[in-house]
């Protein structure tokens, strides 16, 4: 008994040996599998979003699908070259964008519905008619002006906070080291513990 | 080679649970206690080896290893390969834990196989071992591609075309992965031949 627990003393640290130089060499290069992640965001009528694998590379010429809140099939679309699709759509409720990349992969995302706000809107708009009533013509065009130059740098500005959101989610999605190490002290937990049954079920 | 969630039907699902489930009988009955350390240890490289990409032809797919764990614990790669998964579902939602059974069965099947074709193979002199070792985990990357691409039959339609692609992007993967095994067993084969089982 006691040799044995001897023999595979060895053999474990000869493993962990083995498997820590292979890790070693690849880790710091690709720390990921082969797991598709989706993300999208809503621009007015316009929905625009992107796919891309774990380690970043993109999801091409995939199949993007679009169902309603009820499950029904709203549109189906292609990823371009870099993974990035869109689509116009005036629904207003929760999306799911499903894309199915092929081999058994798949991913999924949900954008929310804008109803609320668009009653808000609703509401603001019926004000904003009676003081461009009272208001003069002038006036009135100012503000379309004034909306689409607001529009405009909003735009710009926010484009560069999207890009952020895409990188973080993407940083979010790959593994750590922490995550490697964790896993396996987990998988030696869960030994641990089917062998401490083993035993006192051998023993009784 | 994970089946993500949401892929499958409940038919096929559950047919590789029950499929999985039974191995896992097996290989939990079979296992002794002195052999759980090297079942643990394969248990994690299992799970590490699918974060290792080989970049090798047009898509890069990653390492998986099921040919070294079958050829070294026989039956036991049913529960080896379980709780690595498991892991790399929760921890990384590599595939997932509906498909889990699926994907038990696609990876430590081809594992059993090899272990039984080339198990004598392994006995005998260095090179033959090697030999025995390397096919043996080429063949169980190929047969689990296979295994994959039949549980993808009803969701993709055409089994030879799916079969076809995961073929072409796993056949270097099957070479390395023969490769690795082999020397991993005449390495173990020197110097603690008794691992060998």
């Amino acid at each position: 008994m006691k040799r044995s627990f001897n023999s595979n003393n060895f053999l474990f640290v000869v493993l962990i040996i083995f498997f820590i130089q292979i890790f070693a060499i690849f880790i710091s290069a690709t720390a990921n599998a082969h797991k598709v992640s989706a993300y999208a965001y809503r621009e007015g009528d316009k929905i625009l979003g992107e796919c891309y694998f774990v380690d970043g590379s993109a999801c091409k010429n995939s199949k993007v699908e679009v169902y309603n809140e009820k499950g029904e099939k709203l549109l189906e679309t292609l990823t371009d070259e870099k993974g990035k699709f869109s689509f116009n759509t005036k629904e207003k409720g929760e999306l799911k964008i499903v894309i199915p990349a092929g081999e058994g992969h798949r991913a999924e995302y949900k954008i929310e519905g804008i109803k609320e706000q668009i009653e808000k809107k609703d509401i603001k708009k019926e004000t904003l008619k009676e003081e461009r009533q009272s208001k003069s013509n002038q006036n009135y065009v100012d503000r379309e002006e004034f909306k689409k130059m607001i529009d405009e740098v909003m735009d710009v500005k926010l484009q560069g906070l999207r890009r952020e959101i895409m990188d973080l989610r993407k940083q979010m999605d790959s593994i750590g080291l922490r995550d490697i190490l964790g896993g396996i002290g987990y998988i030696f937990g869960i030994w641990g513990i089917i062998m401490l049954i083993k035993r006192k079920r051998n023993a009784s | 080679m994970h089946i993500s969630e949401g892929v499958l039907s409940a038919p096929v699902l559950l047919a590789g649970a029950v499929l999985s489930l039974s191995g896992l009988a097996i290989g939990l009955r079979k296992i002794r206690n002195e052999d759980i350390p090297k079942v643990a240890v394969l248990s994690s490289a299992f799970f590490v080896a699918s974060l290792i990409h080989i970049p090798v032809g047009p898509t890069s797919a990653h390492l998986v290893l099921n040919g070294l764990v079958g050829m070294l614990l026989g039956w036991s790669a049913f529960p080896a390969i379980f709780v690595g998964l498991a892991l790399q579902a929760v921890l990384f939602q590599f595939g997932g834990l509906t498909t889990l059974g699926v994907n038990t069965f696609s990876m430590a099947m081809p594992g059993v196989l090899s272990y039984y074709i080339f198990r004598k193979m392994i006995h005998k002199g260095e090179n033959t071992a090697f030999i025995g070792g390397f096919l043996g985990g080429a063949l169980a990357i190929l047969l689990g591609t296979i295994f994959i691409s039949i549980a993808l039959i009803e969701t993709e339609k055409s089994f030879v075309g799916v079969a076809a692609t995961l073929l072409t992007m796993h056949l270097p993967i099957a070479f390395i992965e023969g490769i690795i095994t082999g020397f991993v067993l005449i390495y173990l084969k020197k110097v603690k031949p008794e691992a060998l089982g």
